[in-house]
């Protein structure tokens, strides 16, 4: 990793163009539709309803965390703390036994501990459609929504012929109707289901929402569902997760509501056979949820503390100037945007996060204007800076302004009369 | 009539504090907005090397001591020169005044307003009567006047005064950045390139005639990254329409 504090863009934003071509509309037309579903007025009432629960939550989270803990324990979940991705990946594998076959669901906290990595002696298999393709092509993902928005049809049956064998026309319809099949028999014959959450209630559930169904499947059909997730996910009740389920639709992709929500409070049983009560019925048998901290209690304790209240919809990144320009360039192996480069100061170093791009933000807000948490990253991006340049940390022509306003009391330097500076340095 | 006279009138004094973008790079933009003062009759001071930067980009490349220093030096100067209210055409000098030095120094009590409300107060009170130029103009909100200061209606009030306002399809608190911003200009020139060729794409979607502007750093990026579109700000089609109707 170049480390220097030297970056060129140029190559990753040539890179992109292709991308941008397929994904900006798309961007573009999120708030479109969801001017079709809220005006204005509402959106900022609604903003500052949803702001109330999460800054609630993250202020009390310590109590919040007792109570969902006890609750979800009684309801029969086995509940497991860890620090980080090698205590996950310990815990994982006590769960997991001697199985070989499982099946996963998009989760952005199995994503930061780099689960498929970490369990690729295992079969491990995406179920989400996009996520599926990006696992068989091989790619990086592009988007927390739309991770395979940059893959064609003709691509993707390549792939499938290339490494499944099957013929298939490049039609998206055909290609979801087969990914269906094939994935249905995976998920019948894995005994471990991975899903992430959304939410999670202090009164003892939690919370995944989805359009495809196949979170549904994947966390009802195998024995054991392991749900990875993090303490940040939890508010007080089911009804303040439900608000934010709809937040999280309409604000990150302008829709009206998931097609799913899947609410799970603990395994399924039934007391039908002479009121004894047996745990495992025809859902789950185990539910075991992992809550994972990797940099958050850090952050609960820090200036950052309002990184807490993202609720991971995207939709900070859908007029970014930055992102749209590099994509996954900008953010961490974590998270994508402004978010991950915060997210790295935490669970990487003063570096990665200025290798991930702690300069490159315009800090034009867009993201807090889109965001229906509020979340300001353009002035936490600003805080960050500070303290990596209290550590030496910042770009050359960054240093160069400073030293001209420490001499000259602006940022251009010494002007000759009449000429102009050939450095923008501003604003 | 003297400084020292000025100092002793009633009100204080009004200070038009270009910005150093402005001043170092945009002279003729600074001579735009002199005359637009004089013609709304603004009795102004300049006070010219006496005031440093605001410190805008100080406190964005990570520089949060400095820009404090930088506010006590200026404070000190507007308080020595009798300064009562401040007029900038620089969205992110106006945003330091306005809504960051009242909570860097305690005894903060200088007036400031954004060149564009004090315009299109004039227009409306018919200090001064632009004449329509028949052009569609479309407008590019910068991010410190718009969302950060939510000044939104008075540049486009500006622009209807004397020409076809044509908005794009990011526009006010949805305005897409020019990517100039907060040092990514220099620090990032080929990212700051890109995202401006993203925004200059939307102008040219309007089909107008001009891309305006009321911030001389998006002015500069986009004008450079422009192509075929032309793209003048906002002083200088107010000069245009005022000139053609004799003022």
């Amino acid at each position: 990793m170049n480390l220097s504090n030297e970056i060129d863009l140029g190559e990753k934003i040539l890179d992109s163009q292709e991308k941008q071509k397929n994904f900006l509309s798309i961007m573009y037309s999120y708030k479109d539709k969801r001017d079709k579903l809220i005006s204005e007025e509402e959106k900022v009432l609604l903003k500052a309803e949803l702001k109330k629960i999460k800054e609630f939550s993250i202020e009390n989270i310590i109590s919040l965390k007792k109570e969902t803990l006890k609750k979800l324990g009684e309801n029969g979940v086995t509940i497991i703390e860890v620090k980080n991705e090698i205590d996950a990946e310990k815990e994982l594998r006590k769960i997991i036994g001697n199985e070989k076959l499982i099946v996963k669901s998009k989760s952005n906290t199995a994503n930061e501990i780099k689960l498929n990595e970490m369990l690729k002696d295992l079969d491990l298999i995406e179920t989400d459609l996009g996520d599926f393709l990006i696992q068989l092509c091989e790619q990086d993902e592009l988007h927390p929504v739309l991770p395979a928005l940059h893959l064609t049809p003709q691509h993707i049956v390549s792939v499938i012929k290339n490494k499944l064998g099957v013929n298939i026309e490049p039609d998206p319809q055909k290609i979801v109707e087969f990914v269906r099949n094939h994935l249905r028999e995976k998920i019948f014959e894995a005994k471990i289901g991975i899903t992430g959450a959304n939410f999670i209630s202090a009164d003892g559930s939690i919370i995944i929402l989805e359009n495809e169904g196949n979170i549904s499947l994947v966390s009802r059909i195998p024995q054991k569902h392991i749900i990875i997730s993090s303490f940040d996910k939890i508010v007080p009740t089911r009804e303040d997760a439900l608000k934010l389920v709809k937040a999280a639709s309409v604000f990150g992709t302008g829709q009206d509501y998931p097609m799913y929500v899947n609410i799970i409070s603990g395994p399924s049983k039934t007391a039908d056979i002479q009121n004894k009560l047996i745990t495992g019925a025809q859902g789950a048998k185990q539910v075991f949820l992992i809550l994972l901290d990797n940099g958050r209690e850090k952050i609960l304790n820090s200036q950052f503390k309002e990184l807490l209240h993202c609720i991971n919809c995207g939709a900070c990144l859908n007029f970014c100037p930055v992102f749209h320009q590099i994509f996954g360039r900008y953010g961490s192996k974590t998270f994508l945007g402004a978010k991950g480069v915060l997210y790295s100061f935490f669970n990487e170093s003063k570096k990665d996060s200025f290798h991930n791009g702690a300069f490159f933000c315009t800090t034009c807000k867009t993201c807090k204007e889109n965001c229906p948490l509020d979340i300001d990253l353009s002035d936490l991006i600003k805080k960050l800076r500070i303290e990596l340049v209290k550590a030496g940390i910042e770009p050359k022509p960054n240093k160069e302004m400073i030293e001209n306003v420490r001499k000259y009391g602006n940022p251009f330097g010494k002007i000759e009369k009449g000429k102009t500076p050939d450095k923008m340095y501003c604003c | 009539m003297g400084l020292f006279d000025k100092l002793k009138g009633m009100g204080g004094n009004t200070l038009y504090y270009p910005g150093c973008l402005t001043k170092f790079v945009g002279k003729d933009l600074e001579d735009n907005y002199k005359k637009i003062f004089n013609k709304i009759g603004i009795d102004f001071i300049q006070l010219k090397d006496l005031e440093v930067c605001c410190g805008s980009p100080i406190l964005n490349a990570g520089y949060k001591e400095e820009a404090i220093n930088l506010a006590r030096k200026n404070f000190k100067v507007f308080k020595e020169h009798g300064v009562k209210k401040i007029i900038t055409a620089c969205p992110s000098c106006y945003y330091m005044f306005d809504k960051i030095y009242p909570s860097l120094l305690k005894d903060w009590d200088i007036n400031v307003e954004h060149a564009t409300q004090v315009i299109a107060r004039a227009i409306k009170e018919k200090k001064i009567n632009p004449k329509n130029i028949n052009f569609d103009i479309t407008y590019h909100d910068p991010c410190h006047l718009g969302r950060y200061s939510t000044v939104y209606s008075q540049p486009r009030e500006i622009i209807s005064s004397f020409g076809n306002l044509k908005e794009m399809k990011l526009n006010k608190n949805y305005s897409f950045c020019c990517g100039g911003g907060s040092g990514v200009k220099t620090n990032y020139p080929k990212l700051a390139k890109s995202a401006s060729k993203e925004r200059i794409k939307m102008a040219k979607e309007t089909n107008a005639d001009f891309l305006t502007t009321s911030c001389p750093m998006c002015f500069y990026h986009l004008k450079e990254n422009a192509g075929d579109l032309k793209v003048k700000e906002l002083s200088e089609l107010l000069l245009e329409s005022l000139e053609k109707n004799g003022e």
